[in-house]
This record gives C-alpha cells, structure tokens and sequence, in this order.
C-alpha cells in the first residue's frame, strides 16, 4: 500500500515532518504556510475591513456602526432626505424612482376617458406592459395568466361572454366592489325526475342533443313558478347582467363543465349537477383600497383588451 | 496484509465500523433517490400523482435528512470510529454506547422520515425533525461525545492526529447548533407539535446560524476530518502542511460560526447583521481553501497513481469540487450577487456542488477504501468503482451545469424590466422556463443515483466474499480440530 517504510519519516526537498507518526505511516510535512494563501488571506480580511467602513456593520451599544455610504430619497412631505446605506431607504429610493417614471401615464388613465385611453397608442402600450404585471401579480390566481379562467370556477376573461357586463364601466364596477355568484340548489325543492327535465332542456338551448320529451317537459317547468328558473335567467334563458345570471344559450359554460364531458348524457349530467346543488363559491374579492384607483382603471382597460370588451 | 488486518480486527472494535459503513451506503441509495424522485417532480409534475404523502413538500426533508444524516451522518460515525481508534491505536472507549448510537441514529432517520410523510415538520431547513427526534438527536449525539473523547483520552499516541481536530470541532459544534436552533415549547406532551422560543427575524437568524454551520461542521469540517485520514493515508504520502491545517483549522472554525446570515440579505434581517455574514464569508474564503491546498499537494506526490486508481480519483475530484464551491459560497454570500442568487437554483446548484461533488466523492472514496480494510478481503470489483466514479462525475456536471444555467436565468427574469420600468415577466413564466433544465437536473441525478447502486452492489459482493473467505478458512481448521 504505501512506499515507504512504515513509522520512517519522510523528507521532500528537504523539507522534515513533524517527526510524529500515527497508524503505521501517516506523517505530516512541516512545509510553511504558502505565500499566496497567507497574502489572499490579508487582502480578504482588508476587504472585509472597508466593507465594515461603507455599510452598517458592528452592534455598538443599542445601535451598530452605521457606516459611511448613505442613501439619498424623498420622504412623505416631499423633502430629501439622506440615510446611512440600509435596505430600507434602498427600498424607498428605488420605488420612488420607479413611481416617479410611470406617474405621468397613471395621470392620463386616471383622467381619460376609457375609449380615449384604448386609441392613444403609446398609453396602450404602457397597458398592455403595467396591465400584465397588475393581472400576474393579483388576477393570475384565479383567471390564470393569460386570463382564460377555469371551468367551474373562475371565469373566463378573453371570450365576449360577459356575466356582469363587458362595458368599461361595468368592468371597473366588478374590479371595484367584487362580485358574488349564487344559485339555490334545487335538489331538494324539485324531484330528480324534474331536475333531469330541466338539464334536459336547458342542455338543448345550447344545441347538445338531449331528451326532447324531457326537454319539453323541462321548458315547461322552467317558465313554472314551480321551479322559477326564468326568475333569474329571464324568459328567454339569456341570463341578466344586472344580477349576474347567466345566459344559457349561449354555449358558454362556467359552472357545469359540459367541454369536459365526452358524450351527450355527461354534458347533460354536468349540467344536472349545478341545477341541483346550486353554487355558492362565485366569489370574485372588492379590490377598492387593496389597489390603487387608477390601478384599478388601468386593469379595466387591460381585462378589456384582452379580447372580449364590448 | 492478512494477517496486519487480522490482528486490526483484533485490536480495534471494527463491528460498529461495519454497521455503519453498511447504513451509510444504505441509506447513499434511499435518500439519493427520493432525491432524483423529487427532482422528477419538478419537472414532470404527474408524479405527484395528487398525494400528499409523496408531493415535494414532504419528500424534501426525507431527501435532505435521507442523504446529509443518513448517509453523511452515519459514514461520519464509521470513518471518526476508524480514524480515531486507529490514530490513537487503542479501541473504542465504552462500545456499549457507541452501539447505542448506531441504533439511535438508525432510529432517528427513520423515526424523521417517517414523520415528514405524515406531514410533521418543525419547518425549519435541516432540522424538520420534531421535539422528540431532537431529543433523541441530543442523547445519541451526548453519548458519541462520550464515546469519542473517551477514546481520545485512552490514545497510545502523545500528539492528537489533525484528523481528529476536524471530528472533534464537528462534533462539538453540532451538538451546540443543534441544541440552540431546537429549543422550542410543545404544545402538550402528546403532540409532536411545538412552537420555536424565537420569533421572527431572531428566529430566522438562530434557523441559519444552525443551518450554515450545519453545511460548515457537519458537511465540512466532519468530511475534512475524513479528508485528513484517507488522502495521506491512500495515498502513502505525509499531509503538506502541519502548520496549514493547524491555521486553517482555527481560522475555519471560528469564522463559520458568524456567516449564516448571508443566508437572509435583503429580508427584515438587520443590515449591520446582513454586513457581518457576507464580510466574514469572504474572510472564510481562504481558511476553507488551507483544507483543497493541504489534500491536492499531499495528493502531488502520487499523481501517477490516479490513472490507475479510481479511489485516488474520488479524492482528486472531491478536493477539486471543495475548492470550486467554497469559492462559489463567499461570491453569492455578496449582497449584490445575492440579490440576484438568492431563491435561485443557483442555491439548489451550489448546494449540491458541494454535497455531490465533495461530500459524498470524498465519502465514495474513504468508504472504498476502509470497506476492504474493514472486512480484510480486496473491493470485488475495481472496475465498478471506475464506472462508479465516471457516473457520479457526469451526474454531478450535469446537474451543477442545469442549475447555473435555470437559477441565473431565473435571477434575470425576476428582475428584467420593460421600457416603461414594469417588469417584464411573471413568475410563471420563470417556471415555465425551467422546465427543460429541471429534466436535464433530474437526468444528472440519475447517473449519479446509477453510479450509488453500482456502489452498493460492489460492497454487497464484497461482503460476501468475505463471508465466503471466513468459511472456507474456517473448515480446515474446524478439521484439524
């Protein structure tokens, strides 16, 4: 295993171990310290020392060596004000900065008119750039980044299919006050076999092919003060903005997932499904005080955009 | 070399060596692959498979404890058993309790494991383990001090060899780490929950204090210990520098203590805090080099040995990953570079720089070595650790290389800005991005988990060669009784 004689020191270059020996052969030359090791070494702890000049360093007492680099920005009054380096006025220097930049656009949406807004191109631009980062960063959770929604959850953005309105105005008033779907569950007012009429029919409005019997009966019911569908949904199915019903005819689903079912009798069955349990989870959040009003202008134009504003 | 080994098994107490030395190759391929399971995750989510026993949350800590106190915990116990029974040439003082901590330990890992599945974690990074496992962790780690300062105080030997400094600071260090980072309050003596002492930044602060001197004692100074034995040893060359590891045996013990707070620049940490961490991270920068320069010039002598010995290359390549990450850790402990590191990859990269690359390679190499010592019959198969050693070192190159590439990009993206100042990407698309070098990640951590099962199966074979030797050996003998 090893060349040499076991327990002989060993020199190199006329370098001597230690002279002690453990296990039979394991030595240790007495070779000094290298010269570059020992040098980097100071050059580091010299560079450790300025660093411990320029920024905050040592705890001193109740307070800490604040150092000699500051920070530079403008306070809550509007005056500047100059602090020793730290993270926080870091902070407040560079979102100040960054403020500063955007206001002048935040000041032309927060005063424009929506439509004026949409034909100015350089205030679309800046839209399309501080509307994607809004919508990532509050909206994405739930209408995915792209704003394409979730079937039997969250709505679907980018289509022309509006529960509350696609206007300007009727989109700002959603972002502002938040929105709550709710439909009573009608499994234990109506009978199964009356609630298969009802999805029956109200699969057939949207062209799925169903039981025209049942349907008939469903349509039948539908318009009924026994089942009062039509309260909501209006006599001709097409759902009213102004309380958020839905338009049945449309072919455009949120709560029953009929895209996800395979064949005719699943899409149906989606739909008996909503009619019987209701839904009480269409909880869009009031975003009036958690975002800025001219924040919540611009996402309005943004969500606009994004394909389906009427 | 039969009958010096013979006589070995004789002299020193070799059964604990052997229990641990089979654990730790053991658990090497358990804990590497939930690694590359969780990996897998990552880049193709399906295997979530929608349970929570086995999404990444869990998984992770039964990797992390699977792989660092598992697999790095129990070769620490086998070679620091080795070393210093043999470099104070006297046996283990008091084996009942260091049988008591091979079991203990056994216990905790799978006792930790066990508890991260069902969704019992401290949350704290490396010490998940709940308040009765770190009670458990105390006693065992109590009675391995015993065991080993014992053993010191019984050496035949005047001086104390380097090696065991390198254990000792370990072991007293981690016993310190893992008492203060641990202290909490259980709700009732029936639950595993607990709440932490500390609140807030100061919590935040003891959680990586623990947590960087876990990497600098436990995954640093232990495996230079290691280092320390097995290179001068295998290579039959004295170490370089006497006086080079007693300077940076000092200068790294002292100065790891005061770095963990580079793990929390730019949180609510105080700034002068965040100042130390990174100044005294830069200062460690050379005392961790003293331990490449002392094992690659002892190495110096014996280049001619590393076309022919694979064992010889696991060091090499272990020393040479040691030097690059100990490079890498002072560069990213810089607020500047970190504030483009940090929540990176580029982490995740370094991390395993460092526990691929020189950890478990400077592990690879001791245990191949010790293994034919320990059971006095030669490795079965040279050439399986050569493939070892080829799968392990493109294992590691790929994965280091993915994660450089995904955490840089990911560091970019998070702060690239359009012309109007708004940012230019979302989070999602980040990840999306990574995709492809999360795959490439996961690719790297199979050949490296490939190369481990070659391991195991190579000591396998070993094991009952020997087993096989000692029967033919003992027939005759039984004859001529």
């Amino acid at each position: 295993m090893a060349d040499n004689a076991h327990g002989q020191p060993q020199s190199s270059g006329g370098v001597q171990t230690t002279g002690h020996v453990w296990d039979g052969d394991l030595q240790e030359f007495n070779n000094p310290l290298p010269v570059w090791w020992t040098y980097t070494f100071y050059v580091t702890i010299v560079f450790a020392l300025v660093y411990w000049v320029v920024y905050p360093s040592w705890p001193v007492g109740k307070g800490f060596l604040p150092g000699i680099n500051t920070v530079t920005y403008v306070n809550a009054e509007g005056q500047e004000e100059s602090w020793h380096w730290n993270t926080r006025a870091k902070l407040l220097a560079e979102t100040q900065e960054a403020n500063l930049a955007q206001k002048p656009y935040f000041d032309k949406i927060a005063a424009m008119d929506f439509d004026k807004v949409v034909k100015d191109p350089e205030l679309s631009s800046f839209v399309v750039s501080a509307g994607k980062v809004l919508f990532s960063d509050n909206c994405a959770a739930c209408h995915q980044a792209g704003g394409q929604g979730k079937i039997g959850f969250f709505p679907n953005l980018t289509d022309d299919d509006w529960i509350y309105g696609g206007h300007f105005d009727k989109i700002q008033e959603t972002l502002i006050k938040g929105r709550r779907g709710y439909m009573p569950p009608f499994g234990e007012a109506l009978s199964a076999a009356q609630i298969d009429e009802l999805a029956n029919y109200v699969a057939s409005l949207s062209g799925i092919k169903a039981d025209a019997a049942k349907a008939a009966q469903g349509k039948e019911l539908f318009h009924s003060h026994a089942a009062a569908c039509f309260y909501c949904h209006n006599d001709d199915a097409k759902g009213r903005q102004d309380i958020g019903s839905a338009n049945l005819t449309d072919k455009v689903w949120l709560w029953a997932d009929v895209p996800g079912a395979e064949t005719d009798a699943g899409k149906v069955d989606a739909v008996r499904k909503v009619i019987a349990s209701g839904l009480d989870k269409g909880v869009m959040p009031a975003w009036e005080g958690r975002l800025k009003p001219e924040q919540i202008r611009l996402l309005t134009v943004y969500v606009h955009e994004l394909g389906g504003g009427k | 070399m039969s009958a010096a080994s013979m006589e070995a098994n004789e002299q020193y107490n070799y059964d604990i060596i052997k229990k641990f030395a089979v654990m730790a190759v053991f658990w090497a391929v358990i804990g590497m692959f939930v690694g590359v399971y969780i990996a897998s995750e990552l880049a193709w989510p399906f295997l979530n498979f929608d349970s929570p026993y086995i999404s990444f949350g869990r998984f992770r800590p039964v990797h992390t404890g699977g792989v660092i106190f598992g697999f790095g915990g129990s070769a620490l116990f086998a070679t620091s058993y080795y070393v210093v029974q043999r470099t104070c040439q006297t046996k283990l003082f008091a084996p009942g309790l260091a049988t008591f901590t091979f079991w203990g330990w056994q216990a905790i890992i799978v006792l930790a494991a066990l508890s991260y599945v069902t969704g019992y974690s401290q949350g704290r990074e490396y010490a998940e383990m709940e308040w009765p496992i770190d009670l458990l962790i105390l006693f065992v780690w109590v009675a391995y001090m015993i065991v080993y300062i014992g053993t010191l105080m019984l050496r035949k030997q005047p001086h104390i060899y380097v090696a065991n400094w390198f254990y000792l600071s370990f072991i007293l260090a981690t016993a310190l780490l893992h008492t203060f980072n641990n202290i909490a309050v259980p709700v009732d003596l029936f639950t595993l929950k607990s709440y932490s002492l500390f609140s807030g930044a100061q919590d935040a602060m003891t959680q990586w204090w623990y947590g960087h001197n876990a990497v600098g004692f436990f995954l640093t100074a232990a495996f230079l210990g290691m280092m320390y034995y097995f290179v001068p040893k295998h290579a039959g060359r004295p170490v370089y520098s006497y006086r080079l590891s007693i300077v940076h045996f000092w200068a790294l013990s002292f100065m790891y203590m005061w770095v963990g707070t580079h793990h929390l620049h730019w949180t609510a940490l105080p700034d002068w805090a965040s100042t130390l961490g990174a100044t005294f991270s830069i200062m460690l920068l050379l005392p961790s080099w003293g331990g490449m320069i002392n094992g690659i010039m002892t190495l110096s002598g014996a280049w001619d040995k590393l076309r022919t010995d694979p064992i010889m290359r696991f060091m090499i390549v272990a020393l040479s990953f040691y030097g690059m990450s100990t490079f890498e850790g002072p560069l990213m402990s810089l607020k500047d570079v970190n504030a483009l590191s940090h929540y990176t990859d580029w982490t995740v990269g370094h991390v395993h720089s460092g526990a691929l690359g020189w950890v478990a390679m400077i592990s690879f190499g001791s245990l191949y070595h010790m293994i034919p010592r320990l059971w006095n019959t030669p490795m079965y198969s040279v050439k399986l650790i050569n493939a070892h050693f080829w799968l392990a070192t493109i294992g590691v190159l790929l994965y280091i290389t993915a994660m450089w590439i995904s955490g840089i990009s990911q560091g970019l993206m998070w702060r690239a800005f359009d012309d109007f100042g708004n940012l230019q990407y979302s989070f999602v698309e980040s990840v999306a991005a990574m995709h492809p070098f999360y795959a490439m990640r996961a690719i790297g951590g199979m050949f490296y988990l490939t190369g481990m099962c070659l391991m195991a199966y190579n000591v396998y074979m070993t094991i009952r060669q020997a087993a096989q030797a000692t029967e033919t050996a003992g027939a005759p003998a039984a004859a001529t009784a």
